[in-house]
């Protein structure tokens, strides 16, 4: 037994539990994306005269906003966009950004320099500036905003990736496989994907909580999504004027996108940004 | 006469389980206590706990008596107190010790105007006079990362000693330092035992023991097994413990019997020249290597020893020169032992899972492992561990067996031994040289210690450390000091 | 140093031409006629006439390939020509000094409280950490994170302006008016930097340094003004730099909520009133405010820590 390894700090990993309980409430709000026009098909843009402004009722379980539209329909259907539109991003950016990442770090020289210098010209403008100018281009298109979030996206799985693989590749490990006869397929399968994966696990965390939070953004700024769609940052713009009559109403867009950027959050682990 | 300090059966522990037995010491002035003992023996921990700094969960149980009369309970920390002004701790490694924001003088300045209540114009003027005394002169206004390794540890001295504390604590001072520097270190601590001071030395290098003279104190698994004045236990040791220790240090080591190596090259050097940024790490070096033969090289930090090994196994570039590889042997019959085999092992598969990756890639007979673990003394059980759950002199073996599984003709030793201890570093070379004998395979030894060179090779190579100021205006080799050790 | 303005200069190029290209793709996929909207951007709508109209044709090149069309309208950034507003027909540089004024004023209100709160509270938790209050901190400041700007705006408004009516929601000119933009960028930034803070207090406590200042003799209290301090200020300056991100999008999203009359407000209203030289001005502003703070930050970062200062 080796003495000065007992005094080893054997604390609990708080990061595993925050993480766990960030996974069961992302799953939770999947679930509630997916579950409720199953059981609830109400149409988001129906509009209920009887009933503006109400709050949680039998035909309304979760109220109704201004224009008598069913609550719990059009928030399942804007997590159901918020969500599917960051993980369309995120999967999207990540496949350029760790391939570009890898090559870059691999191939070194000019490769390196001039893919470097593509991420750093990105990086350049603020991303919610890029995506805002990109939106404005093609307004309400769907397609740009998803374009413009995976565009700025890329970069940061770009960095990570080529930052990681080089301190790998130039590891004394990765030499000695190399002389041992190994190639370039099992050096990434046994060193540089165990490295890479449990960082792109977090870097798509807070990659999809910034796309649904840029999406959200403008949304708010009425520049993104078009009314009548469902969409978080849109609906509370919309209901912040009827705040004094229906609180309940505009807490509830508030509260689910808290829980969306929180659970990503704790997905992602406590550290950095 | 008093002395400076005394610990009466002062025992390190956890909660549950003992980690160092009771010890009684006495440190007196101008006289230097060494504690001798392999990582993991609680050597460490013992000087944490006279100190009063152990980590949070230990506990040192027992009384403490200082010169001054002041005395309490090892489980106390009234002894904080007496930090810097009756006990100084030089740290372990100056150059993280430092404030890495703070320019050198205020380093020392604050511990004359702290702790020893001084002026500050007073201070200044002392902290000056004392780094000249160093030979720090027009270092006062840099920041640590702008000193050298021996700059830092001198500075990291002058801000100890300032305090003018009786008693210093050294815990592996000479830790990761070439031979130059060690000699330095000593010097510095002999200079404060010379000034009545007394030392309490924590050491796993018996030649540090044996050049501060004093006593010394085997500890192994946190018990001593062996007391006294230094020459008297490391010249005659008695127990069996320390018997093997000293055998261990490679300057007991019997030298290797001359053999005549003959046969066609493995690798063959000549006029090969290297440069790093704008040094000459070294040119003109011309030699061969033949099968079975031991190449030892040796030479201070940053003289590109390894650049060497790796310059043969095309890992590196030679700037000028020619290199001839054996022909008609594979690629991989060119290996290289790392110096922390932890980093050459993927940390993400089980030892056993890595050598059959290697065992299919090249197809070759599984069964020779486990006639190659026996002859390496390596359990099976092993297989089965990751690489971070293996010790230091196990895993080396291990990078041995892997690399020997290709049947090499060459391998690269980059200092395979620096990171064991003395007891697990013999074996580990024996081995080597053993397997090398065995299979006629040439081995490229690099290491720091010339003592453990002069041993085992059978041509020796000496890389003197290169000067950047006159390298260009030289024209003849510097350097390529090649002598067949006799 | 040189290399690191040399940086940032390129940036500020790289910004140019991104804006430049992304401004002229918006132009050119306007609907209409590009050099009667040009000659109306110039000279006012009241002065256009096909006469004009035509001169700008032939001037700008609009006949020409597009390359050529690019070119020039680069060319007119390069020379600050950033022209005229397609909506009130005044000269964009004007507007925008005006707006990059108030949005700066915001911008520094934002950090400079966000430094009052943030640090202290972090050294404060990294001292102790496990502990009540730093458990605390943590839930705060992982909530706050988790909320976007925007939404900590509105929370803000219904509860200080709406509900308890103490400050006005909307609006410039009295101090009142900047108590809840500030305050809401101030929050995201400081659940940020109270986080950093609390890291770099743990690690500065356990460092190397900071022990052995304590095995010198110094007390607690100027161990943590000597060598505490500065070392986590570090870390702190540093990340402020990732910070500015944030910053900047903050100010798009939070300028229009309080309709603050800044660079954010305006670029917004450009793109809805699809006013293209405002659309350009405005993005370019904003895009050179990121590079010249974030030039700021490293000239901060340069002078507390040395070890970025090459010899």
């Amino acid at each position: 037994m080796n003495l000065e390894t007992v005094a080893v700090n054997t604390a609990p990993p708080a990061q595993v539990t925050s993480r766990l309980w960030g996974i069961g409430l992302f799953l939770l709000l999947v679930l509630f994306a997916i579950a409720v026009p199953l059981l609830w098909q109400v149409d988001i843009a129906k509009q209920d005269y009887t009933a503006i402004l109400s709050g949680p009722a039998e035909a309304h379980p979760l109220g109704t906003d201004h224009l008598g539209r069913d609550m719990l329909a059009r928030l399942a259907a804007a997590v159901r966009l918020s969500l599917g539109l960051a993980l369309v991003s995120v999967m999207t950016a990540a496949v350029p950004g760790v391939l570009l990442g890898v090559v870059a770090a691999w191939k070194g020289g000019a490769v390196d320099k001039l893919l470097g210098l593509l991420s750093e010209m990105f990086l350049a403008l603020p991303g919610l500036l890029l995506v805002l100018l990109i939106v404005a281009i093609f307004p309400g298109s769907f397609l740009a905003l998803y374009g413009a979030v995976s565009l700025v996206l890329w970069i940061e799985y770009f960095r990570m990736t080529r930052a990681l693989s080089r301190t790998v590749l130039a590891s004394p490990a990765v030499s000695a496989s190399r002389l041992l006869g190994f190639g370039p397929l099992y050096i990434i399968r046994r060193h540089l994907w165990p490295e890479l994966s449990p960082v792109l696990m977090t870097i798509a965390a807070f990659g999809a909580a910034s796309a649904i939070m840029a999406i959200a953004a403008l949304g708010f700024i009425s520049v993104g999504v078009r009314p009548p769609t469902a969409e978080l940052g849109l609906m509370i713009t919309e209901l912040l004027p009827y705040y004094a009559e229906a609180p309940i109403v505009i807490a509830l867009p508030i509260l689910v996108i808290l829980l969306i950027i929180l659970s990503l959050m704790l997905i992602a682990g406590g550290r950095k940004r | 006469m008093t002395p400076l300090l005394r610990t009466e059966a002062l025992e390190i522990r956890t909660a549950e389980h003992q980690l160092v037995e009771p010890l009684s010491i006495e440190l007196h002035s101008g006289k230097a206590l060494t504690i001798i003992g392999e990582t993991g023996s609680g050597k460490s921990l013992f000087a944490q706990g006279v100190v009063g700094n152990l980590p949070a969960g230990l506990h040192a149980h027992g009384k403490i008596y200082f010169g001054s009369g002041f005395s309490e309970d090892g489980l106390a920390c009234g002894r904080h107190k007496l930090w810097g002004r009756e006990i100084a701790v030089l740290p372990q490694e100056p150059w993280l010790s430092l404030d890495p924001t703070m320019r050198a003088c205020a380093q020392v300045i604050e511990t004359y105007t702290h702790i020893g209540g001084r002026t500050t114009s007073d201070a200044r003027r002392q902290a000056q006079a004392d780094m000249h005394q160093l030979g720090l002169v027009g270092a006062e206004n840099k920041y640590p990362f702008q000193l050298s390794g021996g700059m830092a540890q001198r500075l990291a001295f002058a801000a100890t000693h300032a305090g003018g504390a009786p008693v210093i604590i050294a815990d592996e001072p000479t830790k990761g330092l070439d031979r130059a520097r060690i000699g330095e270190v000593i010097a510095l601590l002999k200079a404060g035992l010379a000034s009545g001071g007394g030392l309490l030395i924590i050491t796993h290098d018996i030649e540090v023991a044996r050049r501060l003279g004093g006593d010394v104190m085997i500890m192994v698994k946190g018990k001593v097994v062996e007391a006294g004045p230094a020459d008297k236990v490391l010249n005659y040791p008695q127990h069996d413990y320390t018997q093997s220790l000293m055998a261990a240090d490679p300057a007991c080591w019997p030298a290797r019997p001359f053999q005549n190596r003959s046969g066609e090259p493995v690798v063959s050097i000549s006029s090969l020249s290297s440069i790093r940024g704008d040094r000459t790490l070294f040119q003109g070096l011309s030699f061969d290597v033949r099968p079975g033969e031991i190449v030892g090289v040796t030479g201070p930090s940053g003289c590109g020893k390894s650049t060497l090994g790796d310059i043969i196994l095309g890992l590196a570039a030679a700037q000028t020169g020619t290199l001839q590889r054996k022909t008609g042997v594979p690629r991989t019959a060119f290996q290289k032992l790392y110096q922390d085999p932890v980093a050459a092992f993927p940390t993400s598969v089980t030892l056993g899972r890595n050598l059959a990756d290697l065992v299919r890639l090249h197809r070759l007979d599984s069964s020779r492992i486990p006639v190659l673990m026996k002859r390496l003394r390596l359990e099976p059980v092993l297989l089965e561990r990751y690489p971070t759950n293996v010790s230091g002199g196990e895993l080396q073996r291990f990078s041995l067996l892997r690399v020997l599984m290709l049947d090499p003709v060459f391998i690269f030793a980059d200092e395979p031994s620096s990171r064991l201890d003395l007891i697990t570093q013999r074996e580990m070379i024996e081995l080597l040289v053993e397997a090398a004998d065995e299979r006629a395979t040439a081995v490229l030894l690099v290491s720091h210690d010339e003592a453990l060179i002069n041993a085992v090779s059978d041509q020796r190579i000496r890389l003197t450390a290169p000067d950047e100021r006159t390298q260009y205006a030289r024209s003849e080799p510097r350097q390529s000091a090649i002598a067949p050790n006799g | 140093m040189t290399r690191l303005l040399a940086f940032r200069f390129l940036q500020a190029v790289m910004v140019a031409l991104l804006v430049g290209a992304l401004t002229f793709l918006l132009m050119s996929l306007l609907p209409g006629d590009a050099a009667y909207r040009i000659a109306a951007g110039r000279y006012g709508y009241d002065m256009v006439s096909t006469a004009a109209a035509e001169a700008v044709r032939a001037e700008l090149g609009l006949d020409q390939p597009v390359i050529w069309r690019f070119l020039a309208w680069i060319g007119d950034l390069a020379t600050l020509d950033l022209g005229h507003s397609l909506v009130s027909g005044k000269p964009v540089m004007e507007a925008v000094a005006h707006e990059l004024g108030s949005s700066i004023r915001l911008a520094i209100g934002a950090v400079a409280l966000s430094f009052v709160m943030g640090p202290p509270l972090g050294v404060m938790a990294g001292l102790r950490p496990g502990s009540v209050f730093d458990r605390c901190l943590l839930l705060l400041t992982t909530v706050t994170r988790a909320v976007p700007h925007f939404v900590l705006g509105v929370v803000l408004v219904i509860v200080f302006a709406v509900s308890l009516g103490l400050v006005p929601s909307a609006g410039h000119g009295t101090l009142a008016h900047t108590v809840l933009p500030t305050l809401t960028l101030a929050l995201g930034l400081a659940a940020v930097s109270s986080r950093v803070a609390r890291d770099a207090t743990i690690d500065v406590a356990a460092s190397a340094y900071y022990g052995f200042g304590r095995l010198k003799g110094l007390s607690s209290f100027s161990l943590f003004t000597r060598h505490g301090l500065r070392n986590i200020g570090v870390p702190v300056v540093t990340y402020l730099g990732v910070q500015l991100v944030y910053l900047i999008e903050g100010v798009v999203v939070v300028e229009t909520l309080f309709a603050w009359p800044g660079i954010g407000h305006g670029l917004v209203h450009a793109i809805v009133q699809r006013d293209v030289p405002m659309v350009q001005g405005t993005a370019l502003a904003m895009g050179l405010m990121f590079v010249v703070l974030n030039t700021l930050v490293d000239l901060a970062n340069h002078w507390i820590d040395p070890r970025g200062r090459k010899v």
